[in-house]
This record gives structure tokens, C-alpha cells and sequence, in this order.
């Protein structure tokens, strides 16, 4: 016989145990993927080439939400995840799933049959672009809901989600560009330097104030030890190899700017979906258990519990 | 499951039983013929102490019955070796085969004699803990009654697990087997490591709770925050083993700094022997024609029998007197014409002259302000001169207790602990009053069940005390069971009750290996084990282990494989505890904290029926008797009350015939009818039928009868403190006996008689004892000290998954807790390996560390370390019984050894 | 109206986990559920450290952020206050759980027994597929508060109404009643007593009260 389960539960922080790499995978694929929709929606708009960005990024939402329907308990009644838009954003993301997919679908088909210049197309992808606003602000929100990981509940995270979905997207438009053509257009560099740029800001404001609000050690040991891979190899490397493919003039036959822009994307988006995973997997530490008084047992004398057992402050 | 199912659903009354803070109440759910819950008895609402509620444990008993690891057919060893390392082969075989198999060996013992050439019993038995299989094991005494000499010298951890010395001086002083607090009453307590929360069962955790809702102030003097120091008002964490030298302060605070008006005088003047004059060979001044011990009557200035009437004796001072003579060991005595005595309670005044706060604060690291603070909050709460109305009695209403757990309370240094406890409450009249110190119940005296009845005059004014003999001609010089009970602790007497709170593990380290003097003794040709494990339960227990592998016939009553019945030769399957039949005696006061208001009968009855093969022990037992011929002793020992009542009394005769067969419902019938009868004279006569459907039966018990104060009043008795002149005495006798003999193995033991008990070094004893081993002290810093656990104390079910599963909700369990800022300095983090070893083992565990314990000191709580075990053995616990001693040196004259032992500590990777 | 609440008194707990054994029987868990069990914490620095005993589970909010975000409805709040959960409706997506400051809330999706692969004799009897891959959580023995109101019996005081926890507790920590009823046991200890509610910075309410001393006399 296996040795005997060890439980985990007690009154210190401990890492929530019901969302795993799965979850994670919704929240990294629908990132990106609404990020390089709204990106790709951009391009179409300044009549760049989008339709290949476009469909990455759809199959992106879809991969995120097909991993979610592998994670729950009962996929077969997933249906009932639409009862309750009044209040869940759970709810509220699998609503716009919906029209998401669907002007996907309309933009991608008319955009393969009538052409990506096609006015429905675009104004489809347009749309489409609005609603993944949209669904990336629930998956925001999502996390923001959640009482029970300080980490997740804390509000400076709901920009950082936001800014990461679009630098994923921006990063990953650079990557899919890349494969597609030599020379990246200088919009999507300068669009990925101001995306990591405000992604760098808003993580690390997120990070700092995390440690000022006070949060469970074992969240704040994870992002610490995190912060300078994210800020570095993910922020500042690809910055300067976003510079410089800026930088470089552009020399017919080079396909030095397209591979640069090309890794830069790649690290922009690898560096969100490394965050996203350890804030889903490593870093969500449950509150734990607050007792502002101890009891007085017969005479004994009761004393104020400082801080949460297992806190940061 | 639906609330219709749930109504169809059949409850059945019975008992938990499984440790000696029961019997508790309890019912069973029983859905379609399976056992799935336990639940109070609110039935039991207001008369049993907790309501009719039982501890954890119980939950426990609904797996314990299902579980696939029982052993469910009577099987036998198939390797004829045994140790650790062999499988035993056990192989399942009928019930008519393993019957046959022991009894022929039984026969055969009773042709060849039953005992062997050395007087010893050929037929040995072990029961585990506290007494409690007793309430499980149906008619089995009457099949060991029927048998003959039986000996219970093989010990499964008490004299290490229990409170031992409280137990033979507890009894000794105040008729108290266990001790505790007049909790509902009480107002102070000072209870140094009595873990009451953990071990004291529900009815003592519902007390206390309600005594700190009251208001109580608990203080809690021990090394470690243990669950009832949680619960206390204070903590005071102390050294280990200097609890002596922390009460020695409090008894010279009391002595020596509060003025004397503040005690109760008139207690110590005439419920004690304080006034008793101490000759100048330190025995009893006594008048020489009647033998009396003489006070100095203040009225008429003269020496006095303490019996005279119209006494005024003086408590104090020294006094001229003449003639009386003293009355030494062994007959001897001394002619005085005249001379000084000083009384008893002046010599301990000046015994405890040293021991001030300041002397102890440096050897119980403790600062001498806090107990100085306490002694005199103690004195504060005590209430002198303040009754009570206790059943229209006015009694002496005193507020303060004094109690000592585990530790504290055997081995090295529990003497003077269980001394100075009773001194304590003795000095301000709070021994056996309301509010004050009680016990409980006795085992050492009769009648069991009822403690003030045990109460006659003897010698010299006290109770009288069946002491084991220690004279040239009466003393036991071979011993009659393994562990010389009688031989060895005069103080233990010569009950089987004696017997298994001797010196038990003397009779595992004998077996092998014996003193030169001292004749080695056979082992048993047939050892019956029932609820224990002795290789897990013990000191040493890897030791422990191989001696039982020695054993050449070993019958165990087999819930599971474990580590005792791995050496059996034969496993029988009894029933467990929700599928057979018991009654037994609940209610009146007994330990640990069992004070009802009402006595009387419960019925354990089969919830559902025995799974596979097991079957009740009552039916093995009369198969047993049938099939060696005992049946009419085994029968008459029923008779006569084996099955807990006898079946005969005033007005009723439920005897059974004594030559026939009894099914097991006709016994328990007849038994119940008898126990019904006695309780109610008569009047309301219920059967096995009618306990079934009820589950108990009760009367009111008085309240009165919670305290041997009134029965001490109206017999004149006084109790046998301060002065321990009797146990000076017999010291003496049983050191001349030893040297007589040549023995020189318990000259330390012998020692510990004193009159009035002396601060000695007791943590030096440890020490001594790694230096006796060739070890260096320091390379052992820490002290290892043990606690109890309520999910696993005495319920023999660590191989129980939701034990498991609760028991981890709890800090320590399974761990080695240690003081997070040695942690930190040994580099040792929370769920790190670590080993604890001493030079007799090592064990092995996670370490927790908590700022709850003293920096020297490692707890390692319960006790595991199983190899054999399902489930337990895959726990990965670790366990101090694997790095606690077997030995001589640390065993005390009450044939105790303290659950502790001197450690060193290292982190051995790895985390989980 | 009525509002059930829980009573915990930390002054006499003892952490013993009889209420969490009991609730395991009431209400057939799988091992490593414990919609009752009782947290066993530490204060302060030695030697001025207190330990103290806590028991905890679903709070049963008045705000239930499981309720909030749950996005199926299969988490609800009755009139009554008491939090449930349906098992026919949730999809197990632990959002619920995660979202509960209490870490009230479990999910197993696998049969999981006591002893290795096969189940014991009461774990067949009593086995619950449809608390399978859904989340589950205390629900202050809902099934015998109902059927007890229904006989005429009142929560927290009769005991074949009342939760098993509060009937098995052996030091009396835990009452269990109608906050509504100024009559009722809990309304009078809350009365009487001070108390706190733990993690209440999460603002969601808690209907469980843990008093840790009485109200200064007059």
C-alpha cells in the first residue's frame, strides 16, 4: 500500500489547490489570444496583413477555453456556466465567448473568401476586437473576484492582466509577422515597445504593491524570485532587440529586424504566459486565517494577533 | 442520504471505552444492517458528565470495524522463527483448530504443574492500557480466574505511560489511584504537565471548559505548549524532571514565607500526623504501652497518645518528652526515658528550609519571582476557613488543586512531586474537599467501585495500607511473577492489579538478562495478549521486540498484523467493539475526571454482528474453559463476579449453572439481571434485552461521595502526611532484605525512602546514566519528551485512516516539535528530516517547529514507530519509545521510569 | 426572519477535532474533506506565545463571494442564511473555492476511500457519485435542519436539528442557532460575550462568531 495521503490544510497560507496549468492555459491563451486579435484588428485597420494574426489569435481564446473544459469537474454540463451573468465574470467571459467566436468566425471566413481588404471582414474583426476587450477584462476581473488568493484579489493585478494580454498579443503579432515577412511594419515594433513598457509598469506595480498591502509569503517568495527573469528577459531584452530592429536601417534582403522582432515577440509573450503560470500554479497562496484576539482562557490574558500567520508585510 | 433513510435508520446505546477516561456514551447508526456513524447518546443528557458525548477516538471505531485489514479468521504461524525480519507465515485455520492448538498446550502446562521450578506462573498474560481491555474482554477473567496463577509481569508501558507514582501514592495517602481537580469547583490550579485536554476525556474537557468560562486560573508548568498549557490561563515552561524542585518552593513559600495563620491548622492538626513527635532516629516517638504515636498536648503539656480524647496538640516545636520508645525496621526499637521530639510538621519546616524560590529558580529555569507569585496566589484562592453545603453537609470549601501529569509523575523525582502535590493541598486543608485535590478511584484496594468504602482504620490513625511485606520472615525473597512485585515495591501491593503496575519492564530485561544474583527467570510457556502491543508501547522498544520474538507460545487476540502478535503463534479474531457484548459499571467518580452524579450499568452490544470469523471474546473464553476442563471454575468464577458483578446478592440469585454451557446472551442476561438487582435492591430488575433497547441504567450517586473528607471525619482518621514514617521504615526493611540477599542492583531505589522527601539532582540521573554508557553528556543536549494526543492516546488505532486524517489538523502530530529558534540555529526548517538519537536508538521524523517549547527540550508526541501495522506502519511517524532506555538506573523505587530521555538532534534531508 | 449562525467559543476548545471526526460521519466525506475541522495556531514569540483553537469551515457569508462568482447558480444562499450548494447544477470549476476566504470548499474528483482501492463496507453504503467532481462544503447539516423543522424541532436545540458538529463537541465550544431570535442560545452568548469574525476584511459577512471574552460587567 502507497503511504498515506498528507493533507495539507491548516491555518498558514498554502497554494490553492483546485486550479492548476490547465486553468492557467485559459488565462495565458486567452491573453494573447485576445491581445493579438485586437493587434490584428489594428493592422486590418491600417491595411496591414492580418488574417494569419487573426487566426492565431482565435485559436489561442479556443485553446485557453478548451483547457478549461479539460480542468472542471463536470465538462459535460458546461452549458450552466451561462446562469449567472448578474454577478459572475465567469459567466460574463463564456457570454462573449460567444459573439467572439462567432464575428471570429465571419471575419476569418469573409476575410478567405472576399479578401483581407474585404470592408465585412474588417468590420467584423473590428467587432470582434471590442467583444475580446472585452473577454480579457472578465478574465481581469475573473482573477480580481477571487477572495480567497491575496495575490489574485489584489486590484493592481487587474491592470497587469490587461497590459499582459496586450503585450502577448503585440508580441505574438511580431512573431506570426516575422514568419510571414521579412520586414516588420514599425508600427507593431513601436506598438510591442510601448505594450512592454506598460506591461513592465504595471507588473511591477502590481509586485510593489502586493508588498505593501501584505500578502502570504509564500506569494511574495514566488514573485520575487521571478521579478527579475520577467522584468529582464522578458522586458529589457526585448526592448533593446525592439530598439534596434527600429534602429536598423532597413537593408533590402535583411532578415535581421524580422528575427529580432521575431525573438523580441516571442520573449514578450513567453515572459507573460511564464508570470501567468506561476501566479496561477506557484504563487496562489491562500489567505490563510486572521484572529485579531487570542481567547481569555479562565483569567488568562488575551493578546492581539499582529499579522496573519504566514504573512508578508 | 435522505432524511427518510435517515429516520429508518436504527441507533444502538453502547460504550467507548478505550481509554481510562471512560466509559463514555455513546450510539451508532446502523443503515441496512452497516455501522456508518457514531453519535452521542442524548439520552445520557445530565447524567453522564459530557452529556453522552464521546472524544474522537470513537469516530475511529466505525473503520476499526470495517477496516480490510483485520484479521478475520483465527490463524497460525506457518515460521517457526521469529524476529522482526521473519514472516510469520500466518496461514487461516478453523477456530476448532486454534482452540485445540492452545488448549492442548494449556493441558499440557496443567499436567506438568502451573507454575515452574521457580514458582513462577507458566501462563502469562498482557492486557494494555489503564485496565481498560478489561471492559472489552467479556468473561475472559473468569477463564484466568478458573485457570489459576497467571502472570501479569510483562508490562505494555505503564510505569513510563501512566502516572505511576501518583498511583501507588495517591492511593497510599488519600485512597486516590489517579488524582485531579475538584474542577466544578475549583478556582486556582496549578497543574504541572497534566495534559487533562488531551487525556482527561470529554467529560473532564467539558469541566474544564466550563471551569475557564467560570473564570478558573489554570496555570500550566511544563516544557512545552502542549494543548491544555493552550488552554490555561498562564504558561510557565520548566526544565524537564525539575518539577520536584519548583513544588519543594511552592511547599517553602508556604512554609517558610506566608504567615502561619494562612494555613489551615486545624487541618493539619487533626486530619494529619503533623503533630506526630519524631524521635531522634527519625520514627515515631510512641507511648510504650499501647505502641500510639504520641502529640504534645498543649492543654496538659504532656506527650499523648494522638488518639486521646480532648487532645490540643501542638503543631509545631520541639518537646521534651518521657519515657516512649521508637519502633525501627525489622522490630527493632529504642527505649527513650526521655528525649526531644520534634513534631512531623516541624521537620518538614526544616526540611524545606533550603529549598527557597531562588535555590529552585536555577534549576527549573524558572524566574524565583513567578513561583513565589504563584505560591502565594495559591494560598490567595485557598479559602481558609470557608465551607461549603454539599448535600446538606457543610464541608471545608477550598479552591485550589494541585495535579501532575505524565513525566512529572514516574520515574527519578516523581516522589517528591507527588509529595509536595499533596503537601500542598494538605497545608491549606484542600486535600479531598470541595474545590481542592481529589482522587478518583482506587485499584490497589476494594472494592474498586467505590473508594470510600475502601477506607478502614489501620495503624497508627491513618487508613489502613496493604503494604507488600518487607520483614526478615514475611518478605517475598522469590519472587512470584517475573516482574517481583512483591519482592521489589513494598509500596505496589499483592492485588494482579499490583502486579501489572510493578516494575513491568523488569520482567522484559530479566528474560534476558538478569542481575549476577539474581536467578534469570523462565519465559512463559503460553503468553496471552489482548488490546496491547507492547513492542510499540514501550521503552526501548526494538529491545522490547526481540524479547517477545523469544516468547515460545504466543496467543494474541488479533484485530490486526501488528508488532506484538508478528512473534504469535496463534491469532484469534475477537470481536471489536461495536460487535460484542459487555456490561459494565459507569458513573460515581473514577479517573481521570469522572465525577457523576449518578452510578450504575452500561451495555456494549454487537451494533451489527462480528465480521468474517471473529467472534465474541466471552464465547472464546468459555470455549477455552470448555476445552481444558474448567468449565465449573470457569462458571464459578462468573459466578462470583468475573463478568463484572457477582451474581448473587441480597434478595436475587442469577448464578449460572456451574456445570453447563452458557451462550454468551445468557450470561450477559444473567449478569445484567444481577447488576440491575444490586443497584436498585431489587426494585427495577432489567435484563440483556432491556439494555439493549436502553443502553444504561443509573441511580443517583451523592455528590458527598465525591470526597473522602467526610468518611476520613467520621472513622477519625488522619492522613498519612507529612512525615512518611512508615515508608522510612520499610525502606530500611527492604534494603536489609536486599543486602541479606546479596543484591546490590536497587541500593539507589532503595534510597528514595524517606521521611520527608529530599531535592536529589534528578536530571543528573539522565545525565549519569549516558555517562554510565560511555557517551559524552554534551553530545546530547536536548531533552525528548513525549505527549499524548486524543485521536490516538490508549485507542490502539493508529492503523485507523481518520484518525490519520484529524490527528494531522493538529500541530506535531507524527513530527519532532522543536523551538523554532533552535530550528533556526541548527538550521532546520519546517518539514525538514530529522534524527532524534540517544545512544539506545534513533527515530526519525519531520521536524515543526513552534515558539511553544522550550529551547532544550523536543517533543515527539504519541506513540508510533510501526513496522508491522497496516497503514500505521506507512505513517512515517516518529516516536520517542525507540530512543527512551530499558534500564535500572533509571528506574525509581516505585518501579517507574519517566517518558523522557537525553537527545541529539541533526537535520538528515529530505522534506515531504 | 431567521438567520443561522454558528457560535464558536475559543475559550473552550480544545482542537481536539471531535467535531471534525463527527462531521465526517454525518456527512460521509471522503478522506481529506473536512467541511468541519479546527485550526490549531500559534501567537507571539517564546516564551509569551498562546495557541489557540479554531474551529473553521464554510462561514456561510452573508455576502457569499462563492455565491458571487459562481457561474453556474449551483451555489445559493437561502432565506435562512444558510450557503448550499447543487450538486445537479455545478460544473466544478472551483471557481467558488478559490474565491472562499475561509478555504471552506473542496472538490475530488475520484472515488477516494479509507483504505486503498476498494471501499470499506459504510463508504459502498453511503458513496455520494453526484459530489463528484462538483464542489462541496459544510452546509450546517442542512438535511437536518430541514427535516428537524419540519418535525417541529428547533436548530441548536434539538439535537435531531442541530449540526453534528455542535452535537458531538465535547468541551461545549460550539452553539448553533437563529440569530433572528433574541431568545435563541446565540443571540444571548453574542449578547454576552465578545466576539470577532475571522478574515472579515474579506467583507463577506460571515455568519460564524468565535467569542474570546465575556463583556465587561456593568
Amino acid at each position: 500500500m502507497t503511504a498515506p495521503p498528507r493533507l495539507t490544510l491548516g491555518h498558514r497560507p498554502r497554494l490553492q489547490p483546485f486550479w492548476d496549468v490547465r486553468a492557467a492555459c485559459n488565462f495565458i491563451g486567452g491573453g494573447t489570444g485576445t491581445g493579438l486579435i485586437m493587434v490584428a484588428a489594428g493592422a486590418a485597420l491600417v491595411g496591414g496583413p492580418w488574417w494569419p494574426a487573426a487566426l492565431v489569435g482565435f485559436a489561442c481564446v479556443a485553446f485557453g477555453l478548451g483547457m478549461v473544459f479539460l480542468e472542471i469537474g463536470r465538462p459535460w454540463r458546461a452549458i450552466n456556466v451561462f446562469f449567472h451573468p448578474q454577478t459572475s465574470w465567469m459567466t460574463r467571459e463564456s457570454v462573449l465567448a460567444m459573439p467572439l467566436f462567432g464575428l471570429g468566425a465571419a471575419a476569418l471566413g469573409a476575410g478567405l473568401v472576399l479578401g483581407a481588404d474585404s470592408g465585412v471582414a474588417i468590420a467584423a474583426l473590428v467587432l470582434a476586437a471590442l467583444i475580446a476587450a472585452g473577454f480579457l477584462y472578465c478574465q481581469a476581473n475573473i482573477l480580481r473576484a477571487v477572495r480567497g488568493v491575496p495575490a489574485w484579489r489584489e486590484p493592481a493585478l487587474r491592470p497587469a492582466m490587461l497590459a499582459t494580454g496586450l503585450a502577448e498579443g503585440a508580441g505574438l503579432f511580431l512573431v506570426v509577422g516575422a514568419l510571414a515577412s521579412p520586414t516588420p511594419p514599425a508600427w507593431s515594433l513601436w506598438l510591442a515597445l510601448l505594450a512592454v513598457a506598460a506591461r513592465g509598469a504595471a507588473w511591477s506595480r502590481y509586485h510593489r504593491t502586493l508588498h505593501r498591502a501584505g500578502a502570504p509569503e509564500a506569494s511574495l517568495r514566488v514573485l520575487d524570485r521571478m521579478a527579475p527573469w520577467v522584468l529582464g528577459l522578458g522586458h529589457g531584452l526585448p526592448a533593446v532587440l525592439l530598439a534596434m530592429a527600429l534602429a536598423l536601417p532597413p537593408t533590402m534582403g535583411s532578415a535581421a529586424p524580422s528575427v529580432m522582432a521575431g525573438v523580441a515577440g516571442l520573449l514578450i509573450a513567453a515572459a507573460g504566459w511564464t508570470a501567468k503560470l506561476l501566479l496561477m500554479t506557484r504563487a496562489a497562496a491562500t489567505r490563510g486565517f486572521t484572529v485579531p484576539h487570542t481567547p481569555v482562557r479562565g483569567r488568562g490574558t488575551s493578546r492581539p494577533s499582529p499579522a496573519p500567520p504566514g504573512w508578508g508585510l | 442520504m435522505t432524511s427518510t433513510q435517515a429516520q429508518e435508520a436504527r441507533r444502538v446505546p453502547t460504550f467507548c471505552y478505550n481509554c481510562v477516561a471512560g466509559p463514555d456514551l455513546m450510539t451508532v447508526r446502523v443503515e441496512n444492517g452497516v455501522a456508518t456513524q457514531v453519535e452521542p447518546n442524548f439520552a445520557a443528557k445530565g447524567i453522564h458528565p459530557a452529556d453522552g458525548r464521546v472524544c474522537v477516538k470513537a469516530f475511529g471505531l466505525v473503520q476499526k470495524t470495517y477496516s480490510p485489514h483485520r484479521v478475520l479468521t483465527p490463524m497460525k504461524r506457518t515460521n517457526p522463527r521469529k524476529g522482526r525480519d521473519e514472516d510469520p507465515g500466518f496461514v487461516p485455520i478453523t477456530w476448532d483448530e486454534a482452540l485445540d492448538t492452545i488448549c492442548g498446550r494449556l493441558k499440557a502446562i496443567r499436567e506438568t504443574g502451573l507454575t515452574d521450578d521457580d514458582g513462577l506462573p507458566r501462563v502469562a498474560a498482557t492486557f494494555g492500557h489503564g485496565g481498560t481491555p478489561a471492559s472489552y474482554m467479556g468473561t475472559f477473567p473468569g477463564f484466568l480466574a478458573a485457570w489459576g496463577p497467571i502472570d501479569y509481569s510483562f508490562g505494555s508501558g505503564q510505569g513510563v505511560k501512566c502516572v505511576h507514582s501518583e498511583h501507588l501514592y495517591g492511593e497510599f495517602w488519600h485512597r486516590g489511584f489517579t488524582v485531579c481537580a475538584d474542577t466544578v469547583h475549583t478556582r486556582f490550579v496549578l497543574s504541572f504537565g497534566t495534559n487533562v485536554e488531551v487525556s482527561g476525556g470529554p467529560c473532564a474537557v467539558a469541566r474544564h471548559a466550563d471551569a475557564r468560562v467560570r473564570g478558573i486560573k489554570r496555570v500550566q508548568v511544563e516544557p512545552h505548549l502542549s494543548i491544555t498549557a493552550a488552554a490555561s490561563a498562564e504558561w510557565v515552561p520548566i526544565k524537564p524532571k525539575t518539577d520536584a524542585a519548583f513544588m519543594l518552593a511552592l511547599v517553602h513559600v508556604l512554609l517558610h514565607e506566608a504567615p502561619r495563620e494562612r494555613l489551615d491548622l486545624a487541618f493539619l492538626r487533626d486530619r494529619t500526623a503533623s503533630p506526630y513527635l519524631v524521635g531522634p532516629h527519625g520514627y515515631y516517638l510512641r507511648d510504650p504501652d499501647t505502641g500510639k504515636p504520641l502529640v504534645w498536648d498543649t492543654a496538659s503539656a504532656t506527650a499523648t497518645p494522638h488518639d486521646a480524647a480532648n487532645l490540643t496538640p501542638a503543631l509545631e516545636g520541639r518537646h521534651t518528652v518521657g519515657p516512649a520508645i521508637e519502633r525501627g525496621p525489622d522490630d527493632q526499637t529504642w527505649h527513650h526515658d526521655s528525649t526531644t521530639g520534634a513534631t512531623a510538621f516541624t521537620v518538614m519546616v526544616e526540611e524545606m528550609r533550603p529549598y527557597s524560590p531562588e535555590w529552585a529558580s536555577g534549576i527549573c529555569d524558572v524566574p524565583a519571582a513567578t513561583m513565589r507569585r504563584l505560591a502565594n496566589e495559591y494560598l490567595d484562592h485557598a479559602c481558609v476557613g470557608e465551607t461549603i453545603e454539599v448535600d446538606g453537609q457543610t464541608l471545608p470549601f477550598r479552591p485550589v488543586a494541585v495535579t501532575l501529569g505524565k513525566t512529572v509523575n514516574n520515574g527519578w523525582g516523581a516522589f517528591p512531586c507527588c509529595w509536595a502535590r499533596t503537601m500542598l493541598a494538605t497545608l491549606v486543608g484542600a486535600l479531598e474537599v470541595p474545590g481542592g485535590t481529589l482522587g478518583t478511584t482506587v485499584r490497589l484496594n476494594r472494592p474498586h467501585e467505590n473508594r470510600l468504602a475502601s477506607v478502614q482504620p489501620g495503624e497508627d490513625g491513618f487508613m489502613v495500607a496493604r503494604l507488600n511485606r518487607t520483614g526478615r520472615k514475611t518478605w517475598e525473597a522469590k519472587p512470584s511473577g517475573r516482574n517481583a512485585h512483591r519482592t521489589l515495591v513494598p509500596l505496589v501491593g499483592g492485588s494482579a492489579w499490583g502486579q501489572a503496575l510493578g516494575p513491568t519492564h523488569l520482567a522484559w530485561m530479566f528474560v534476558r538478562e538478569a542481575p549476577q544474583d539474581w536467578p534469570r527467570p523462565t519465559f512463559p510457556e503460553v503468553w496471552f495478549t489482548y488490546r496491547t502491543n507492547p513492542a510499540i508501547s514501550f521503552w526501548d522498544t526494538t529491545q522490547i521486540a526481540e524479547t517477545i520474538a523469544r516468547m515460545p507460545f504466543v496467543v494474541s487476540f488479533a484485530y490486526t498484523h501488528d508488532e506484538t502478535n508478528h512473534m504469535a503463534d496463534i491469532l484469534l479474531p475477537d470481536a471489536t467493539d461495536l460487535e460484542s457484548t459487555q456490561l459494565i459499571r459507569i458513573g460515581g467518580t473514577k479517573y481521570v475526571e469522572q465525577h457523576w452524579n449518578h452510578h450504575g450499568f452500561a451495555l456494549r452490544q454487537p451494533a451489527v454482528p462480528p465480521c468474517g470469523e471473529a467472534r465474541d471474546l466471552s464465547w472464546i473464553a468459555g470455549e477455552l474453559a470448555r476445552r481444558t476442563g474448567l468449565l465449573e471454575g470457569y462458571n464459578a468464577a462468573i459466578n462470583r463476579g468475573a463478568g463484572g458483578v457477582p451474581l448473587t446478592g441480597d434478595g436475587y440469585d442469577h448464578s449460572l449453572a456451574e456445570d453447563a454451557e452458557h451462550d454468551v446472551e445468557a450470561i450477559w442476561d444473567a449478569i445484567c439481571k444481577a447488576a440491575s438487582a444490586d443497584l436498585t435492591q431489587g426494585r427495577d430488575v432489567k435484563d440483556l434485552a432491556w439494555f439493549k433497547d436502553h443502553g444504561f441504567q443509573v441511580v443517583p450517586f451523592r455528590r458527598l461521595d465525591w470526597y473522602l473528607h467526610p468518611t476520613m471525619v467520621e472513622q477519625g482518621l488522619r492522613y498519612e502526611l507529612p512525615y512518611q514514617e512508615r515508608l522510612f521504615r520499610v525502606g530500611k526493611e527492604l534494603g536489609a532484605r536486599m543486602t541479606e540477599a546479596g543484591h546490590t542492583w536497587w541500593t539507589e531505589q532503595v534510597k528514595e525512602y524517606e521521611a520527608i522527601p529530599r531535592w536529589h539532582d534528578f536530571p543528573g540521573f539522565w545525565v549519569r546514566s549516558l555517562r554510565d554508557a560511555g557517551v559524552d553528556p554534551e553530545d546530547y543536549p536536548f531533552w525528548a519528551v513525549s505527549t499524548k494526543s486524543m485521536q490516538y492516546s490508549a485507542g490502539n488505532n493508529a492503523g485507523i485512516q481518520l484518525m490519520h486524517e484529524v490527528a494531522e489538523n493538529v500541530r506535531g502530530t507524527g513530527r519532532i516539535v522543536l523551538n523554532a529558534g533552535t530550528a533556526r540555529r541548527l538550521g532546520i526548517a519546517a518539514g525538514d528530516r530529522v534524527e532524534v538519537r540517544s545512544p539506545v536508538g534513533t527515530t526519525e521524523g519531520r521536524a515543526e517547529p513552534v515558539e511553544g517549547i522550550r529551547p532544550d527540550t523536543v517533543v515527539i508526541p504519541g506513540q508510533f514507530g510501526h513496522w508491522a501495522t497496516p497503514y500505521a506502519k506507512d505513517l512515517d511517524y516518529a516516536t520517542l519509545n525507540t530512543v527512551s532506555a530499558l534500564s535500572l538506573a533509571l528506574t525509581d523505587s516505585t518501579g517507574s521510569g519517566a517518558d523522557v530521555a537525553l537527545v541529539a538532534l541533526r537535520k538528515v534531508g529530505g522534506t515531504r | 426572519m431567521t438567520r443561522f449562525v454558528m457560535v464558536a467559543d475559543l475559550r473552550r476548545c480544545v482542537g481536539c477535532q471531535t467535531c471534525t471526526a463527527a462531521c465526517k460521519h454525518a456527512n460521509a466525506t471522503v478522506p481529506g474533506v473536512q467541511w468541519r475541522r479546527v485550526l490549531d495556531m500559534e501567537v507571539g514569540q517564546y516564551p509569551d506565545v498562546q495557541r489557540l483553537f479554531v474551529p473553521t469551515g464554510c462561514q456561510h457569508c452573508q455576502a457569499p463571494a462563492c455565491v458571487e462568482v459562481c457561474p453556474s447558480t449551483a451555489t445559493r444562499k437561502r432565506p435562512d442564511g444558510v450557503v448550499v450548494i447543487d450538486y445537479d447544477i455545478c460544473i466544478g470549476c472551483d471557481y467558488c473555492a478559490l474565491s472562499c476566504p475561509y478555504d471552506a470548499r473542496y472538490k475530488v474528483d475520484e472515488p477516494t476511500w479509507a483504505f486503498g482501492d476498494q471501499p470499506t463496507a459504510p463508504e459502498a453504503a453511503r458513496f455520494d457519485k453526484s459530489k463528484l467532481g462538483v464542489t462541496q462544503k459544510c452546509t450546517f447539516c442542512v438535511d437536518r435542519i430541514d427535516s428537524g423543522l419540519a418535525r417541529g424541532l428547533t436548530p441548536g436545540v434539538d439535537p435531531e436539528a442541530t449540526p453534528a458538529c455542535v452535537n458531538a463537541c465535547i468541551s461545549g465550544a460550539m452553539t448553533f442557532g437563529d440569530l433572528d431570535d433574541p431568545d435563541s442560545a446565540v443571540s444571548r452568548l453574542l449578547r454576552e460575550n465578545r466576539h470577532f469574525r475571522m478574515n472579515e476584511d474579506a467583507g463577506t459577512g460571515p455568519s460564524f462568531f468565535y467569542l474570546w471574552d465575556k463583556e465587561a460587567g456593568p
